[in-house]
């Protein structure tokens, strides 16, 4: 039967429908809706309803999580790119030309009519409280360190699914061809901060002090001074993804 | 038609013309005025790539826009040559806020401070690519 005879059809309506009929067409609408609601619980996106205010903690937390609790502050509007940062993180960590474990990201903002102003953001893996990363990943080979908080990568494990990447809100993780596996930041956990040293490397490389890396349940830590500023606003990258980042922005 | 009201309708004919005339010498004298290197300094921009990547200076915006001399800044507080500046260890951002090179203007009074507005002059190395042509691809190969 062609569409054109049946639009000729009277409309019969559902009241003459067997209820056999009825059952089964309710059944088919059920098992619909139940795939969706599947899909969304199994979601290997980091798709999450939106939390609202930036929750530094999760609610149930009456502490940090973590000791040391790393955490990096940026103070954007210092940033002028001039990337030593950049050449730095790829010197100490062997990353690669066609990835990045930081980068500068560049904006225009207009400030008055015809005006513009250039913002230089860095970005680099947000070490998440709640990472999504770490969530879909099939083999556990990253991870959140239990003692730092560090979401970190065992490459051994890792098969090379990117499924993080596609998790990760703040696009920070790369396939490394080198290692046949993801590879991301790691707050230079095995390059310095194992040998003692108390700073990333592009915390130490930038010229501006436009990162400031530490340990945010010290109280006397500069991030955590920074952070308990009043009179300074703080915010951090796409909190509606409820992933509790550690990455903080301000400016000056 | 009496003279009186020929001599009327030619003045204004004449007032018409003036009219005109200003209009298109006077627009085009405040509309497009000629850049003289000459008289306001080399058109192209300068890039400093030292100490940091990278700093832009662009002669027009001061001197045709700004109304500054050639004697303002040469020889006292810059060279001519070009990357001179650049080869002194005290080319420096501390320096600027001590009054030196930029900041001997750029200290809040005589034009905005140093240590303000930092990315009207900083392009970064972004913007120093772009200008020798085409930006670096710098996302993880596109996958995502």
């Amino acid at each position: 039967m062609r569409i054109s005879d049946l639009e000729k059809l009277k409309n019969e309506g559902v009241e003459n429908l067997p209820s056999h009929e009825r059952r089964s067409f309710l059944k088919f609408g059920l098992s619909v809706t139940g795939v969706f609601l599947g899909g969304s619980i199994l979601s290997l996106t980091s798709a999450r309803n939106v939390q609202g205010a930036v929750e530094v903690l999760p609610p149930q937390a009456q502490k940090f999580p973590y000791s040391p609790h790393y955490s990096m502050v940026i103070r954007q509007n210092r940033c002028v790119d001039c990337e030593r940062c950049k050449e730095a993180c790829a010197k100490t960590n062997h990353v690669p030309s066609y990835g990045y474990r930081t980068t500068i990201l560049e904006m225009a903002r207009e400030t008055s009519p015809g005006e513009n102003e250039r913002i230089f953001m860095p970005v680099l893996c947000n070490h998440c409280n709640r990472p999504p990363c770490v969530r879909v990943c099939p083999t556990k080979a990253t991870f959140k360190d239990e003692k730092t908080g560090i979401v970190m990568m065992d490459y051994k494990k890792c098969i090379g699914c990117k499924t993080c990447m596609a998790a990760c809100p703040y696009n920070a993780r790369y396939f490394k061809e080198e290692n046949r596996a993801v590879d991301k930041c790691n707050f230079c956990f095995d390059t310095r901060l194992a040998s003692g040293e108390k700073e990333t490397a592009c915390a130490a490389a930038c010229p501006a002090d436009v990162r400031v890396f530490g340990d945010l349940s010290d109280s006397g830590s500069r991030v955590y001074k920074l952070i308990h500023t009043p009179e300074k606003v703080a915010w951090v990258l796409r909190p509606e993804t409820g992933a509790l980042p550690n990455i903080y922005y301000m400016n000056d | 038609m009496n003279i009186d009201q020929k001599g009327f309708a030619g003045f204004l004919s004449v007032l018409a013309l003036a009219g005109l005339f200003l209009v298109l010498v006077g627009g085009q004298a405040i509309g497009e005025e000629e850049y003289d290197e000459d008289t306001y300094g080399p058109e192209a921009p300068i890039v400093f790539t030292a100490p940091v990547k990278a700093v832009i200076f662009t002669h027009k915006v001061h001197t045709m826009d700004a109304g500054l001399e050639c004697d303002s800044c040469h020889d006292e507080v810059f060279q001519m040559e070009i990357g001179s500046a650049e080869q002194n260890d005290d080319f420096t951002m501390q320096s600027l806020y001590d009054g030196k090179y930029c900041g001997t203007c750029h200290d809040g009074q005589t034009a905005f401070a140093s240590n303000t507005r930092c990315t009207v002059c900083h392009i970064g190395v972004k913007g120093f690519d772009r200008m020798q042509g085409g930006p670096k691809t710098d996302a993880h190969g596109g996958g995502h």
